[in-house]
């Protein structure tokens, strides 16, 4: 009797076990669904810089926050250790369902091609760069979006800031001259170049204009060496365009006593007083559009264009050395680029 | 009569017949300091979660989970730990000697660099011929650059140390040289340093079916990895050279009492160090990118050095240390992404690993003062 009670006691419990099971798992799920209806997912992954590095992997970490904060959406962020990590640090967000995945960086041209390829219900974005296959060549797939900037704009209004204040002799800038360094002759180096330059010769046609290259993204002595020679050749308004390499370049200015111009991020804290502003890519303004295109099923894949006209890139903060006729003359490039009253040049006047 | 007496039992005799006791025991021994040390690791790490303001409990789910969850994440795991078990088993092959192999790091890139230098160069021959080229070249680009430090450690008698992790610093800034605007740099590389592609016949195949784990990068590597694993434990167990490189790292000059010459064996040793490192580098071009990237490998090098310590020297012990350090990497990013706790816990988890080994032989020194244990036996 006390076994059959027993049997009695399991069997219900079993049952009641796979009733409550079978009950609650339609529910989970469906609210599962409804939840990414509601709530696209978006996931970020950084390159091997991580969140830290005060330029591309923070901004874009900071439109996701931003996205987060203002818009209904899930969002998480992964950091890549190593190149080996990219593709299945985007994988893993793909396979998870999520609406939205972001790769910082042209690092991640390979990977995001790769894995964009796997799974082509899900879409992709990368900050900077386009997919790109094994060979090394550009494949534009439908579910990437490639976010490009229009460094030439930048270029222009920092470069209307250097003019002004080369023609007015503003400060140590005593010789009319102004320089810029790339750290390779690529083209989203040369279009920031070339934004300045045609920036100058508009504002102030007597400045002479010299540039030259480090033929290096990392090493700050090669970009320091440029500097000194630029130096000794009269530039008293640096502009760099050399990633780490460029903060030798500053670095010579800063020794010198006379001023540098920072590049895609606010490098305003790198040598203050030296550097009077900084040319920037937002990419923070960058990922925010993306994320809100997915929200508003405006998601667009191939090339997405930032610019002066959609926030997309600017100048930083101006050191207190910056007159009042300077800023007013960028404010006024910076409205005017925008209202397409001018276009900046795309292309060298100076090699 | 009295001297075919047995010997009185004195400290460091053996018992002739041990006991089944006996024996379990010093099963269990072996791995059970390593597992302790990683439990102290976690634990400690676990401090370190409550103090950041998040639940140690999730973040540990949570990494387990991004481990092992799916299949897909075991063999990423795997795939992680392969090339920690290279490095590996180069720096406990260098422990073995009683050299301290700081720079498996440079080791492996120099394997990446040659193996992807002869995979682009001879891209245009059939996979039979070109996969053994570039594991050749992978390995002896290792071995060479493991090589040069044995040689000054012998001729010049320049400390390891020092030597390997002044060669890393070397590598890594040829590698910038050779990949930013040198000679194996890729023309259409799009502004990423890389050189360029190696040849479809030099590229390591996807082993598990696509339909079986979808997705899966899990590459005839890992094969590659337990070949070198028991070659590892053949040559130090059943070779006269490992016997001597044994010799060599228990006491040199005991074994130069014994004809053997410590100088030759630190550079045969180096230079078997580095090949397995170079091997490692020569999977990670093969196995998963097609090219070399310019600085792809962090910190394979320098986590070798935990892998080796916590694998106590020994093949399997150094397999589970990988897949232990593997599933750190990758169920780490999993940690961050959906527990929201910063994968840099993972690198405290590691170093605190390290830590608890090093402290454990501090303890152990302390504790075993009194009844000295009898110089462990070379056979």
């Amino acid at each position: 009797m006390k076994r059959l009670v027993a049997f009695c006691l399991l069997a219900t419990t079993i049952v009641a076990a796979c009733t409550s099971t079978t009950t609650t798992a339609p529910a989970a799920s469906s609210s599962g669904n409804t939840a990414t209806g509601q709530h696209p997912k978006v996931g970020l992954v950084t390159d091997v810089g991580g969140l830290n590095d005060k330029s591309f992997n923070a901004l874009a970490d900071k439109g996701r926050k931003d996205a987060a904060a203002q818009l209904i959406v899930d969002t998480s962020v992964t950091e890549s250790k190593q190149q080996a990590d990219y593709v299945p640090n985007l994988t893993k967000y793909a396979q998870d369902k999520y609406d939205l995945v972001i790769g910082v960086g042209f690092l991640m041209q390979n990977a995001v091609w790769k894995v964009a390829k796997q799974f082509p219900n899900v879409k992709f974005a990368i900050i900077d760069g386009a997919p790109q296959d094994d060979a090394g060549k550009t494949d534009n797939l439908p579910n990437v979006a490639n976010l490009f900037f229009k460094e030439q704009e930048a270029g222009y209004i920092v470069g209307v800031i250097a003019a002004t204040m080369a023609k007015d002799k503003v400060g140590t800038a005593t010789h009319n001259t102004v320089c810029s360094m790339g750290g390779l002759p690529i083209p989203p180096v040369d279009r920031y170049i070339a934004g300045y330059q045609d920036a100058v010769t508009k504002t102030s046609p007597t400045t002479k204009i010299l540039n030259g290259y480090s033929q290096d993204f990392v090493d700050q002595q090669k970009g320091k060496e440029v500097g000194i020679k630029h130096i000794a050749a009269g530039c008293d308004i640096l502009f760099q365009v050399a990633g780490g390499s460029g903060i030798g370049y500053i670095n010579a200015a800063k020794d010198a006593k006379v001023y540098a111009i920072g590049v895609d991020a606010d490098q305003a804290a790198v040598a203050p007083g030296t550097v009077i502003t900084s040319a920037l890519k937002k990419v923070d303004v960058a990922v925010f559009q993306t994320i809100r295109s997915i929200r508003l099923s405006t998601f667009k894949a191939g090339d997405n264009s930032f610019n002066a006209a959609n926030d997309g890139v600017g100048f930083g903060a101006l050191d207190k050395i910056v007159p009042a006729n300077a800023k007013a003359a960028a404010d006024q490039a910076l409205a005017d680029i925008k209202s397409g009253k001018v276009t900046p040049k795309d292309t060298l006047t100076v090699k | 009569m009295t001297q075919l007496q047995v010997p009185s039992t004195g400290p460091g005799s053996l018992s002739p017949a041990p006991s089944v006791r006996q024996l379990t025991f010093q099963w269990a021994a072996g791995p059970a300091i390593p597992i302790l040390s990683v439990v102290i690791a976690l634990l400690l790490g676990a401090v370190f979660v409550l103090l950041s303001g998040n639940d140690p409990v999730k973040a540990y789910a949570a990494l387990v989970q991004g481990a092992f969850g799916t299949p897909y994440d075991i063999t990423e795991t795997i795939v992680s730990a392969i090339p920690l078990v290279l490095t590996g088993l180069s720096v406990a092959i260098a422990f073995r000697t009683g050299l301290f192999n700081i720079g498996a790091q440079g080791q492996l890139l120099v394997g990446a660099l040659t193996a992807g230098w002869a995979g682009s160069q001879f891209a245009s021959l059939p996979g039979l011929l070109l996969m053994p080229i570039v594991i050749v070249f992978g390995i002896a680009g290792g071995a060479f650059y493991g090589g040069i430090v044995g040689v000054l450690k012998a001729v010049r008698g320049v400390n390891e140390v020092i030597t390997t992790i002044m060669l890393n610093y070397t590598i890594v800034f040829v590698m910038h040289w050779l990949l930013q605007a040198g000679p194996m740099t890729a023309q259409n590389a799009l502004g990423t340093p890389a050189s360029t592609p190696i040849g479809a016949g030099a590229r390591l195949p996807v082993i598990i079916p696509n339909d079986l784990v979808p997705f899966s990068r899990l590459h005839a590597g890992l094969i590659l990895a337990a070949l070198a694993v028991l070659a590892f434990w053949f040559l130090l167990w059943r070779t006269p050279l490992g016997y001597r490189l044994r010799a060599v790292g228990l006491g040199s000059r005991a074994a130069a009492q014994a004809g053997i010459d410590p100088a030759k064996h630190l550079i045969v040793v180096m230079a078997i160090a580095g090949g397995f490192a170079g091997l490692g580098g020569m999977i990670e071009v093969s196995g998963l990118f097609g090219r070399v990237y310019d600085g792809f490998a962090s910190s394979y090098g320098f986590d070798a050095i935990a892998v080796a310590l916590l694998g106590k020297n020994s093949p399997i012990g150094i397999v589970f240390a990988a897949l232990l350090f593997g599933a750190f990497v990758h169920g780490g990013a999993y940690m961050q992404s959906h527990a929201n706790i910063s994968s840099n816990l993972v690198a405290i988890i590691q170093a605190f690993v390290l830590f608890v080994i090093a402290a454990e032989a501090i303890v152990r020194s302390l504790t075993k003062r009194r009844g000295r244990k009898p110089v462990e036996a070379i056979a």
